[in-house]
């Protein structure tokens, strides 16, 4: 299909959707005026019910968590088909480290470059920790605190190069992030069904409002996502890197690597 | 109306490129483009003039807040759409692997005889890609 075709076409579909699109926008309520009930109900009861501060991690982590639980899947189930589909017929062989091919020159860095790295990638490991743990009481949780976890381990890629960059950061270390912090956040829901309380439902001590352990199960959730996502966000990074290098020998016979 | 205009330009824009894109990279950057109009849209809908943000910290609970579910969602549409983005571009890597080409219109049924039938699609896809305007 001629590009010019293919606008036609979406044209065209525009202008079959456009009827439904109006009603929609005409029924958008004004800008900044009001929020819906459900929200306000929200804001006004939990900070009593949870003990938290943070209404959007009561949110993803408690009061609509299956949710968080369907979505944790879907990221596990997304990287597990990029892991795979990249790995092809490599298979899980040659992903423990990284070798240093003989012949290729190693491009040497700035030392002002591996220092600023060593000095800001334990920094940033740190402060992504803190934006894990203070999740009930701060801006932040396991999503946000996750992917800046995943990004310390990039900054040692830039300092240290890729070779040093693999001895520290292991493949099955970031498949055992991956997978168990999703089981942690499945067991979370599962656990609290032994005792006779609904799937999910908070059994631990709610805690004290605005300190960092309150919230009771939701920290342990928020850990299990925050795992979760650094692991497979690094996991990430891994596999789209051993994409990029040079094999030392071929995956598939008659298929120059890319 | 500006942030629910922004969102609009934002998708139709995003709808427009994916429409006319020749090349699978530009198509997973455009779907981005359409994704971020729905952060605008549900964060639009979620605010209130003179609100803080749904954290109960510095302010004492009952204080006005924005609509934390909207909040809530954005995150997780971030998420969902980094990790299947990532899924697209390795899409994008194999597509280009077997068939030598990120135009979406130059795409060959794959065959199903795998070795050889990939080689030979890999070096047809390099010449056409040669001759491609």
């Amino acid at each position: 299909m001629s590009p010019r075709a293919r606008v036609a076409l979406l044209a065209l579909a525009a202008l079959i959707l456009l009827p439904g699109a109006a009603s929609v926008i005409a029924g958008l309520p004004p800008f900044g005026a009001t929020i819906a009930r459900y929200g306000e109900r929200i804001n006004a009861i939990t900070p009593e019910a949870r003990h938290v501060a943070n209404m959007v991690s009561a949110i993803n982590f408690d009061l609509r968590g299956l949710d968080t639980l369907g979505e944790e899947f879907m990221l596990l189930a997304a990287i597990t088909g990029t892991v795979i589909l990249l790995r092809g017929r490599r298979g899980e062989g040659k992903t423990g480290r990284a070798m240093r091919r003989p012949g290729r020159a190693v491009i040497p860095r700035s030392e002002a470059v591996v220092l600023a790295c060593r000095i800001a990638g334990p920094l940033t490991a740190l402060f992504g920790l803190y934006v894990v743990l203070h999740a009930t009481v701060t801006p932040g949780g396991g999503f946000q605190g996750g992917v800046i976890l995943a990004s310390g381990t990039l900054l040692i890629y830039l300092g240290e190069g890729y070779v040093g960059w693999r001895d520290a950061v292991r493949s099955p270390w970031l498949d055992a992030l991956e997978g168990g912090g999703a089981l942690l956040f499945a067991l979370c829901g599962l656990a609290p069904m032994l005792t006779g309380a609904a799937f999910m439902q908070n059994v631990l001590p709610l805690g004290t409002f605005r300190d960092p352990f309150s919230g009771g199960l939701m920290l342990v959730e928020n850990l299990g996502v925050a795992m979760a996502v650094a692991g497979g966000f690094t996991q990430l990074f891994l596999e789209f890197m051993e994409e990029t290098r040079e094999a030392d020998e071929p995956d598939e016979p008659g298929e120059e690597s890319a | 109306m500006l942030p629910y205009a922004v969102a609009a330009w934002l998708f139709g824009i995003g709808l427009y490129g994916i429409a006319t894109s020749r090349n699978f990279i530009h198509l997973v950057g455009c779907l981005g483009v359409c994704q971020s109009a729905t952060y605008v849209l549900l964060l639009g809908l979620g605010y209130r003039w003179g609100s803080i943000a749904p954290i109960f910290y510095d302010h004492p609970p009952g204080t006005p807040a924005v609509d934390p579910v909207m909040q809530a969602l954005v995150l997780t549409d971030i998420v969902v759409g980094a990790t299947l983005t990532a899924l697209l571009l390795v899409l994008t890597i194999q597509a280009y692997k077997r068939g030598g080409s990120l135009d979406p219109e130059k795409l060959r049924p794959m065959r199903a005889g795998s070795k050889s039938g990939r080689g030979q699609g890999s070096s047809r896809g390099k010449d056409e890609e040669r001759t491609a305007p």
